[in-house]
């Protein structure tokens, strides 16, 4: 295949002599392999690099300066927020908070996050990164209303890809509820590649919200690296669907007691669109709480992939992780890969998964039918109610009318 | 109202009604019996026009050939089927699921489709009506009712959906005294002059409490003996074999 891609440290302004060095060695390491395939066993099911050799003429990394369009806010819930152009932090608003307790900002590269990890995309990331925000909540501060980041993309980014970096940290005893909406407006085909870095410190508490607001033809791909401190707790929700390409790579380390960690799932794949969630829980201490529920419901000519892994470390007796896969397949053409893996070194642990897949129940079909109920709609009632049980453990009312809605909206098509 | 003339229907090649005729007009009840494997089930199933059978011979709904209707259209014109085994949907609410139901018919029937207060006061008054808690409505669809609270929420539909023909297809099945008298209750509330109904039983039981006009028994796929109620008092006592 013909090289695809063509990406220059270069344009890349103000940099240190120190930090072009450090990103043009991470860009040599991204170039001896180039994009993953499937001799990558994280990417066993993708071949990203021919998907996308298939989609682009040439990738370049991007020196446009992002511009602010109006945005359709959330009317829903009273909420704060941040708004974000092609991943650079644009502006903010905390009016409902006490705003000396929390500290938003543009990433800050010369503290860079360097994974150390075999990943080629990671590799990539730092050595073009150039947006992102960082985001600390102070001890003891508990947020009032939720926090939703308006992840707006332009419509200037054709054949091109956005490298960004955020970090959150949530210190001991805060809380937070982030709402991370995508709003996508291009019908281009461009790439985005980020790295999140989650901090939850002791008695910390984060519930962690993914949408997005409209079908589109951007390639995402999101590492997100979870540290959970003693006795913390996050919540993952993810609920997206018309995205051509998307891969969540998520790593959560219960790098202490008695911490929890939850990934719920929902997702709707259309024509032709691909969408992969690959976790890897560490349980690296006694007493934790993991748990995934993934679900997906596969349309036409989708492909879903999950890939879970449970690591439970010989020091981490009493672990309680569960992980569950269940996919609705509509089509003949659709296709759904699974690989659950455990790996156990403690003996006094719970550790289970499972994964069902199959076709719609057409006895329930015809249950709602005979109620006088069309069958698309009867198809769309049985989908709904298929994915909409990831949001059961959401306690917080007005948000879960709101997220039950999206789905909805996403399940009869933007 | 329903006119059956000879139907046939075949499911996996395996021939099931062999020439059924049925004649029902409204007002009237009419009952099936049978014993097991006779074609009762396929009937209810046929009618509803659930997809898989293979269909000959005619059936008219208030003068429509109504064989190439879907199950939806069906409903749409008044035809209801109490299931045998009501389907658990998870995920969908009782409530949910009721309002666009009836919201659906009545969108067929060009009446105006209800508002979620004007509806939750009808069907609160209806649950009323047939003692159903009203925390079951908020629940979802059947999933963890009991056998007699699946079978109560049927009746329940009925009623809500106001259907022509109401078509119970062995309601009675596993329900005990107290559920049974609701049960007829509601369909003997429901009764009325312009409406019909065609209850599938294997006892005489349901009978007691809703009486029947014409009793029917179904064997090897046709309708052999008919006869009023007093037929099925019979039947308890000689059982199917009796008929010969």
């Amino acid at each position: 295949m013909q090289q695809f891609y063509d990406f220059k440290v270069e344009k890349i302004k103000n940099l240190s002599s120190e930090e072009k060095k450090l990103r043009k060695k991470n860009l040599e390491l991204f170039y001896l392999n180039g994009f993953p395939s499937k001799k990558d066993e994280d990417w066993k099911f993708t071949d990203l690099n021919s998907i996308l050799g298939q989609n682009f003429s040439n990738i370049v990394n991007t020196d446009l300066i992002p511009e602010e369009r109006p945005y359709k806010p959330i009317t829903e819930f009273e909420h704060n927020f941040i708004y974000l152009v092609n991943g650079k932090l644009i502006s903010k608003s905390f009016d409902h908070e006490e705003k000396d307790k929390i500290f938003i900002n543009n990433f800050d590269y010369k503290n860079e996050i360097i994974l150390n990890r075999e990943n080629t995309l990671n590799f990539l990331n730092n050595a073009l990164a150039k947006d992102g925000f960082s985001l600390e909540v102070s001890k003891n501060y508990k947020f009032k209303k939720p926090l939703v980041i308006y992840n707006q993309l332009s419509n200037s980014l054709k054949e091109t890809i956005l490298n960004n970096k955020n970090s959150i940290i949530l210190n001991e005893n805060s809380e937070l509820t982030l709402i991370n909406l995508v709003d996508n407006a291009s019908k281009e085909n461009f790439m985005i590649n980020t790295i999140e870095e989650i901090k939850l410190k002791k008695n910390s508490s984060l519930k962690s919200i993914l949408i997005n607001n409209s079908k589109n033809n951007a390639y995402f791909y999101k590492y997100l690296k979870n540290d959970l401190e003693k006795n913390s707790s996050l919540e993952n929700y993810i609920l997206l669907s018309g995205l051509i390409f998307n891969k969540l790579d998520i790593e959560i380390n219960h790098n202490e007691e008695y911490s929890n960690s939850y990934i719920f799932s929902a997702l709707n794949l259309l024509n032709n669109e691909h969408q992969e969630i690959k976790t890897r829980v560490n349980h690296n201490a006694p007493n934790c709480h993991s748990y995934q529920k993934i679900k997906n419901v596969l349309n036409n000519e989708s492909k879903g992939v999950y890939q879970g892994k449970i690591f439970v470390k010989n020091i981490a007796q009493k672990t309680d992780a569960y992980q569950l896969s269940r996919a609705l397949i509509l089509d003949d053409k659709a296709e759904f890969d699974a690989k659950p893996e455990l790996e156990i070194y403690a003996d006094d642990v719970k550790c289970s998964h499972g994964s069902t897949s199959g076709s719609i129940d057409l006895d329930s079909i015809h249950y709602l039918k005979s109620r006088g109920i069309p069958e698309k709609e009867a198809y769309q009632m049985l989908i709904n109610g298929f994915l909409c049980e990831v949001l059961e453990k959401l306690n917080k009312k007005n948000l879960k009318k709101f997220l039950l809605q999206k789905l909805e909206d996403q399940i009869h098509g933007y | 109202m329903l006119n059956i003339k000879n139907l046939e229907a075949t499911i996996d090649s395996k021939h099931i009604l062999k020439g059924l005729n049925l004649d029902i007009k409204p007002g009237e009840v009419h009952a099936i019996m049978g014993p097991n494997g006779s074609g009762k089930s396929t009937l209810a199933n046929v009618l509803s026009g659930k997809n898989g059978y293979e269909i000959k011979g005619k059936i008219q709904f208030n003068r429509e050939n109504i064989n190439e209707l879907s199950t939806e259209e069906r409903a749409q014109k008044g035809i209801f089927l109490a299931f045998q085994y009501p389907l658990e949907i998870p995920g969908v609410n009782t409530n949910i699921f009721l309002k666009t139901s009836l919201n659906a018919i009545r969108k067929a029937k060009g009446e105006k489709e209800l508002d979620t207060l004007t509806f939750l006061k009808l069907i609160k008054e209806k649950a009323n009506e047939l003692g159903i808690d009203e925390k079951f409505l908020s629940r979802q669809l059947n999933v963890g009712f009991s056998g007699g609270e699946k079978k109560k929420n049927e009746i329940l539909q009925m009623k809500l959906l106001e259907p022509k023909l109401s078509i119970l297809d062995e309601t009675d099945s596993g329900l005990d005294i107290d559920a049974l008298r609701i049960v007829a209750d509601g369909v003997n509330s429901y009764k009325n002059k312009n409406n019909a109904f065609l209850i599938i039983t294997h006892y005489q039981r349901l009978l007691d409490y809703i009486k029947p006009d014409f009793i029917h028994v179904l064997s090897n796929g046709k309708i052999i003996k008919t006869g009023d109620a007093s037929l099925g008092v019979q039947l308890e006592k000689t059982g199917y074999i009796g008929l010969g």
